[in-house]
């Protein structure tokens, strides 16, 4: 008995060790099934690669998005309308997850007949696409059939096209505006019509702004969310580069230059209102800092352009929107563009790669445009679509919408507000966001930036290597 | 007759000579044999990813996260002296010392008091393991409300008894301790369960006989229930140190690893590392280390700990 006992248990342990292996190995474990399935592809898809549906005679193209919630119906809608307008080709829209989600799944399919025709990927996962070999850059076919781009918006074109080629098709675009609350103005005393708009001026109204109530803090003046996009924005709008080699954009990008004079003023500027008690600190996800907006914690901060209107509406006091502060030692260079864009496959059929290009075509008319700015609050690409009825109404009912749209068609066209190419962005804005979070416990500024430098440094330099 | 026994005999031993070893792994041959199916599945779906595993670790990956640059123990080196990791294998083993314990002390005291014979004691039986039912997303969820910096409902608390809030989730010095109250929350039901079985399947007549001696409450648990009871806790007690190890859906829910990577668990570390910033080399090496500290903590626990548990 007893030792049946001890061996039951022994078993129960080996087989929970066993488990724990699988666990972590689990990561490799999809890795080798994805380059198995790449080279059985070849043979066993060759047969249905002719996705041409005999009974309907149309073809079928795949669009991997990472849209939820009112964006993924709003998608959905118009890939619908998109099918019903014409009788050659069909979009099936499949969402992916996540943006990161769905760049993980692309790579173990990208570059087979496997992978989708169209692939919605955020604006970090730029230099990694164009890097990847899996895709066909969409100026091709601007080229093959003389398509004209310079109705599209010339601001966000400028962020998809690298050495005179647009790579991909801008789709979902957003910049960051600052939100504040025009009933905490006015009871302070300051003009609730004009927003500070300096780094100083950020700090006095801060200073007036906050509420203490003993010891505690009921409001405090200004929020940032610890999310590395913030960041590059406030150093792009003074001019400043995140990376050298011009953002990235002459030659591969080797070295960060975010910890330089620019982005000590971005962090000096947080690490002052901290240390003040003015800067509210709410973490790392959107949905708290927009509560602790709107339940009046704190009384200004950033958002993406694409929260504005949500705001607004729920907001129970009068909001108002502003550009992004920018430093009164340097110039206003305005905001780079955020969101994602559409990708399109190499390697499959032909015929899919019209089906998708005939999307991405409709996508950009004014009516998708307007349907997609209003439903969503991303910006029109094409800037058509705010002539449009619909987008009309909508800005009479928020005029504050225009805001956006202004600060994004103000920005002076410089490789800083274009943005920085990097194939490590997704781990170098962590490493900000960590020396965010360092900052606020107290690291110097210029220490806590030169770590994420550092460290940024350290990953590029890797990533070259292991793409040699 | 007793020279064909002889002859008999004579005949086994050169046939033993003959055949030894084939014989002699008769044994080992028939287990073989009967494990086999499983060897062919833990091949399949637990050798063969652990040696592509290790393989990996020792090189650099490209874009499509095939090895490609042979870097040797690189990235082990790294791992060593680089500060995220050495605070993430600090955060994991504070995490593991604030969780373990306190959710089985917890666990064997509600399994005491559902062990009473009371009217109604079924009802908190099921209440006290309905945690066992919620699945990590939706608990960490709840509790993401309840720690909310600015709406959440554990700071209005504290504010209408005239305290200060707590920033639960922001402050690193509050977060993993958060981290760690949800997973004690979470875990009690599993643990309570398990605890409870146990304690039902002591002999009643031992407590008789206690009873009969004239001993009370706590010198029966001390002597009766807990010794008794060991095989269990001794389960229980392995298996939430590997699920603490193993942490990982609180983490990505609650605080994604920060703040200032306070609550970067190891298992966190290595998703981050590998599904976010495609390094499968230095996960890969994280993933073994990981293997390593849990393997090496349930040999000990084998060793040390077994030797206090008592077998009926």
């Amino acid at each position: 008995m007893k030792t049946n006992n001890k061996l039951l248990v022994l078993f129960a342990m080996m087989a929970l060790l066993l488990i724990v292996t699988a666990c972590s190995n689990s990561a490799n474990g999809e890795e080798t099934e994805s380059t198995e399935k790449t080279d059985t592809t070849d043979a066993s898809s060759s047969s249905q690669d002719d996705s041409t549906d005999n009974s309907t005679g149309k073809t079928e193209a795949v669009f991997w998005h990472a849209m939820s919630g009112a964006g993924q119906e709003s998608l959905e809608q118009i890939v619908h309308n998109f099918n019903e307008s014409q009788d050659k080709y069909t979009i099936t829209p499949e969402f992916q997850g996540s943006y990161e989600e769905a760049l993980t799944k692309f790579r173990s399919v990208g570059g087979t007949n496997d992978a989708p025709a169209i692939i919605q990927t955020f604006e970090v996962g730029t230099k990694y696409m164009i890097d990847s070999g899996f895709i066909q850059p969409v100026q091709t076919f601007i080229d093959e059939e003389g398509y004209d781009v310079s109705k599209l918006e010339k601001n966000i074109l400028n962020y998809y096209t690298v050495d005179d080629k647009l790579y991909s098709m801008p789709f979902n675009s957003s910049t960051p505006v600052m939100l504040y609350n025009k009933d905490a103005f006015k009871e302070v005393g300051l003009d609730p019509e004009k927003a500070p708009q300096t780094f100083a001026e950020i700090k006095e109204a801060a200073e007036k702004l906050t509420k203490k109530n003993g010891g505690a803090t009921e409001r405090y003046g200004f929020s940032i969310l610890n999310y590395g996009w913030f960041f590059e924005e406030l150093v792009a709008t003074q001019g400043g580069m995140y990376v050298n080699n011009e953002n990235g954009r002459s030659d591969n990008a080797t070295e960060a230059t975010f910890n330089g004079e620019e982005g000590l003023r971005v962090f000096e500027m947080i690490n002052d209102m901290n240390k003040a008690g003015t800067y509210g600190n709410f973490g790392s996800n959107w949905d708290d800092i927009r509560a602790a907006f709107q339940t009046g914690k704190t009384a200004m901060y950033l958002d993406s352009s694409a929260g504005v209107a949500n705001t607004i509406e729920t907001a129970p006091f009068d909001v108002g929107v502003a550009y992004i502060p920018y430093s009164e030692e340097a110039e206003r260079h305005g905001v780079i563009i955020g969101g994602a864009s559409l990708w399109m496959s190499k390697g499959i059929n032909e015929e899919k790669q019209k089906a998708a290009w005939e999307f991405m075509k409709y996508l950009q008319t004014p009516e998708s445009q307007a349907k997609w700015h209003v439903d969503t609050g991303y910006f029109a690409i094409n800037p058509a679509a705010y002539e449009e009825d619909l987008v009309k109404e909508k800005w009479e009912k928020y005029p504050e919408l225009k805001v956006t749209v202004e600060q994004l068609q103000a920005t002076k066209p410089s490789p800083a507000t274009q943005g920085a190419l990097i194939s490590v962005f997704p781990e170098s804005r962590q490493q900000v966001v960590t020396s965010m979070e360092n900052l606020l416990q107290g690291t110097d500024p210029q220490e806590a930036l030169d770590r994420a430098a550092k460290e940024t440094n350290r990953v590029m330099e890797q990533a070259a290597r292991a793409n040699q | 007759m007793k020279s064909q026994v002889e002859l008999n005999g004579m005949l086994d031993n050169v046939v033993k000579k003959k055949k030894g070893i084939w014989q002699q792994s008769l044994n080992w041959r028939t287990a073989l044999l009967y494990l086999l199916p499983s060897l062919i599945l833990f091949s399949v779906f637990l050798f063969y990813p652990m040696g592509k595993t290790l393989y990996l670790s020792f090189f650099l990956t490209d874009r499509q996260g095939e090895a490609n640059v042979f870097v040797g123990l690189e990235n082990y080196l790294y791992l060593l002296e680089s500060e995220a990791f050495l605070k993430s294998i600090k955060a994991t083993i504070l995490f593991v010392l604030y969780t373990v314990p306190t959710g089985i002390i917890i666990s064997l005291f509600l399994a005491l008091l559902a062990n009473e014979k009371l009217k109604g004691i079924g009802f908190f039986r099921t209440i006290f393991a309905s945690t066992m039912g919620i699945s990590v997303a939706a608990s960490s969820v709840v509790w993401l409300f309840l720690f909310h910096p600015s709406v959440g409902f554990l700071n209005k608390i504290i504010a209408s008894l005239g305290g200060q809030g707590v920033d639960w989730l922001l402050d690193p010095k509050w977060a993993l301790l958060s981290v760690s109250i949800t997973t004690i929350w979470m875990n009690i039901g599993f643990t309570f369960l398990i605890i409870l079985g146990g304690i039902q399947n002591i002999d009643e007549h031992l407590y008789e006989s206690a009873k009969i001696d004239g001993a009370g409450y706590f010198y029966q648990l001390r002597r009766i229930t807990i010794p008794m009871l060991s095989p269990t806790l001794f389960f229980v007690i392995t298996v939430s140190l590997i699920n603490a190890f193993q942490t990982f859906g609180q983490v990505d829910i609650l605080t994604q690893g920060g703040p200032s990577e306070s609550t970067n668990l190891i298992v966190y570390s290595i998703y981050r590392e590998a599904f976010v910033n495609y390094q499968f080399g230095t996960a890969s090496a994280q993933s073994i280390f990981l293997f390593l500290c849990i393997l090496v903590v349930t040999i000990l626990q084998f060793k040390f700990g077994e030797k206090k548990v008592h077998y009926q």
